[in-house]
């Protein structure tokens, strides 16, 4: 049984997604009980999966009792899933984080949807079930299947809202397919020269033949795969479709997106890197890993910098996300446990942080009609929890204990002094000099405001809003007071991965 | 707004060729273990049958109400796909273990012919329902009747 919980994980938002149709056309109101009920039935799988896999080890599927890369009789024919640490934890993120957005939807739903409210949840549905197939998946292929599954749902769902927002999703349709193209092309180089997909297996023909690495097919498809997913975790020069895909998607949808895809594609990356390629691979005496740095050092300062000089709230957070794809990618590459475990805490981190900033931006939309940072000060009409809760994210985002932000950043610092990259430190330094000072500029608009004027109407935030937002902000809490046991699982999720101490 | 074919050759013609179509996706779809072929290719003739049969005879024709019906089973297929894995995985194999399931007086083989042919009916059907949905998504036509077409 326990072997198959992967499956039974993926299987529950798949069904429900392709029964959601069926149960539509008999009543519209039955779509989002179901689609909650499902994320939440998937919610209690990943935690018992967790628990197994910290306790009793990985586990690895063949779909079809096809021979994979354990087997020894012979060479990996069937499509394989891992189940390791780093995917169960990234699955119970997933589903806790995907309950909470789905829970805030509710009132802020797109309402001229009439029926289409079916093919709406499906799609959700559907995205949530090819993240998990990212997460879980064994072999380059299917990576790529998923990933394209997941942006065709992205694309649809951030149309929804229809009028401006279709030109957001259609910008996103031609440089996300671009990078599902870069990314095959570059899986399509991999199997030419060693005739299999299977990561594992990979791995094995990488470390068996070292002039494999210098073999021109090899380099030209690890950066294809690389553009491809720089492209959909919307790495600096490559971010263009983030910002107004996820400004003009549907409030209820750009929380998910945001915490979300570019973290699941962050987190592709760093399975090809370190499982795949090896964390000591070179490319004509150039290190994969310090080029990789440089890239996220660029994008993490330059997206802080760009939200800087925002004037929509969605906008500018969107650009803070960017940033710290940066910062994660730093973490990264810098090549030993401490900053690795760093970097894998803070981008579970930064979905929570990103999903709750959406989350406020939403509740800033719905209830006080406002998008930009000038007409900010109309959330002291509403709950006065809504303003805190912003404070903790912001603390977060910025890197202030006891918040979970300021515990992956510290590991991330101390891991690039261990490696004496002090170029990187300088740029983390700046990249949240420049994230205190954006909101800097949020706060000052909201509190230096003249009172309001006394027959202002108080607003009531909805319930379902305030939940999912007290929610973020007590996880955010959450992981920094617990953040001394989660790293030391990505510590050895790092030794794992051939980043001891050497 | 698609409207009825007025031309005698054109209507006679697909009336008898609609039928042979079907036919021969049917063939291609049972004959996919053996040759080219299988669930994709023989959904997309089933879809594509039932396409013709839109053009020609408009949207008050037996094809048309037929496919319109056939939309609200949209996730069909999948469900079918997604079943017959299911049972492999209840019966004690991995998901898509077709030799784990319990087909009597069947050898592994042949639970296994028998399991993917499921499975490619699964893919058939869905195949066949997506292509009539893209026909109605970039067509006038609306598929649910009871709303109103959004312009936006």
């Amino acid at each position: 049984m326990r072997e198959h919980l992967p499956i039974i994980i993926f299987l529950i938002p798949f069904f429900s997604a392709i029964c959601m149709p069926m149960v539509g056309a008999k009543s519209v109101r039955w779509c989002r009980p179901i689609a909650l009920l499902a994320v939440f039935a998937m919610c209690v799988p990943a935690v018992v999966n967790l628990v197994l896999v910290l306790t009793e080890g990985e586990t690895r599927y063949a779909f079809g009792g096809w021979p994979i890369s354990g087997s020894t009789s012979s060479a990996p024919l069937g499509i394989e899933w891992v189940n390791d640490r780093l995917a169960s934890i990234m699955i119970v993120a997933l589903s806790a984080i995907a309950s909470l957005c789905l829970i805030y939807s509710g009132p802020v739903s797109p309402r001229s949807l009439g029926r289409q409210v079916v093919l709406y949840y499906t799609l959700i549905l559907m995205l949530i079930t090819s993240l998990t197939g990212i997460i879980f998946a064994g072999d380059l292929f299917n990576i790529f299947v998923f990933l394209e599954l997941a942006a065709l749902s992205g694309y649809a769902l951030v149309g929804v809202a229809g009028d401006r927002a279709l030109i957001a999703s259609f910008r996103y349709l031609i440089l996300g397919t671009l990078g599902a193209t870069f990314y095959l092309l570059g899986v399509v180089f991999f199997y030419a020269t060693t005739g299999t997909l299977n990561m594992a297996d990979l791995a094995q023909q990488l470390a068996d033949k070292p002039d494999l690495l210098t073999n021109k097919a090899v380099i030209g498809g690890t950066t294809f795969m690389f553009i491809g997913l720089g492209i959909k975790m919307a790495l600096f020069p490559l971010h263009g479709w983030l910002p107004g895909a996820y400004t003009r998607a549907p409030d209820a949808i750009s929380p998910m997106l945001a915490a979300l895809m570019t973290k699941v594609s962050l987190y592709a990356w760093v399975r090809i890197m370190f499982w795949v390629l090896g964390a000591k691979a070179e490319f004509g005496q150039v290190h994969l890993l310090t080029l990789l740095g440089i890239f996220g050092a660029i994008a993490a300062v330059v997206g802080a910098l760009l939200a800087l000089s925002q004037h929509d709230v969605k906008r500018m957070f969107a650009y803070g996300g960017i940033s710290h794809v940066g910062l994660i990618l730093i973490g990264v590459s810098q090549g030993n446990e401490t900053a690795f475990a760093g970097s894998m805490f803070y981008l579970i981190n930064d979905a929570a942080m990103q999903a709750g900033l959406f989350f406020i931006a939403g509740v800033a939309i719905y209830h006080h009609p406002t998008r930009t940072i000038e007409n900010l000060s109309s959330l002291r009409n509403g709950s006065p929890w809504i303003i805190a809760t912003l404070i903790i994210l912001a603390m977060s985002m910025i890197g202030i204990p006891p918040t979970g932000g300021f515990f992956g950043k510290w590991h991330i610092i101390l891991g690039a002094i261990e490696a004496q990259n002090y170029w990187a430190v300088a740029a983390i330094i700046i990249a949240t000099i420049l994230t205190m000072a954006y909101f800097q500029r949020l706060f000052v608009r909201i509190f230096s405001e003249p009172e309001m004027p006394a027959d202002a109407e108080k607003v009531e935030t909805h319930f379902a809003l305030r939940f999912s937002i007290a929610a973020t902000s007590i996880v955010v809490i959450a992981m920094g007071i617990c953040s001394d046991p989660i790293i030391r699982v990505f510590r050895d999720v790092a030794q794992s991965a051939g980043l001891g101490a050497n | 707004m698609i409207n009825p074919h007025d031309s005698v050759i054109v209507r006679t013609m697909s009336r008898m060729l609609i039928p042979l179509i079907q036919l021969f996706a049917l063939y291609v779809l049972f004959f996919g273990q053996y040759g080219p072929g299988g669930g994709f290719v023989g959904g997309v003739m089933l879809g594509t049958s039932l396409i013709l049969g839109i053009l020609v005879y408009g949207r008050d024709g037996v094809p048309c109400r037929a496919a319109r019906k056939l939309m609200h089973g949209d996730g069909v297929g999948l469900i079918i796909f997604a079943g017959v894995g299911g049972i492999c995985l209840v019966m004690g194999g991995q998901f898509l273990n077709y030799s784990s399931l319990e087909i009597p007086l069947a050898d592994d083989a042949r639970r296994r012919y028998l399991g993917i042919l499921m499975t490619q009916i699964g893919v058939a059907v869905d195949i066949a329902v997506t292509a009539i949905s893209i026909v109605f998504s970039l067509s006038p036509i609306n598929d649910t009747e009871d709303t109103e077409p959004s312009r936006d």
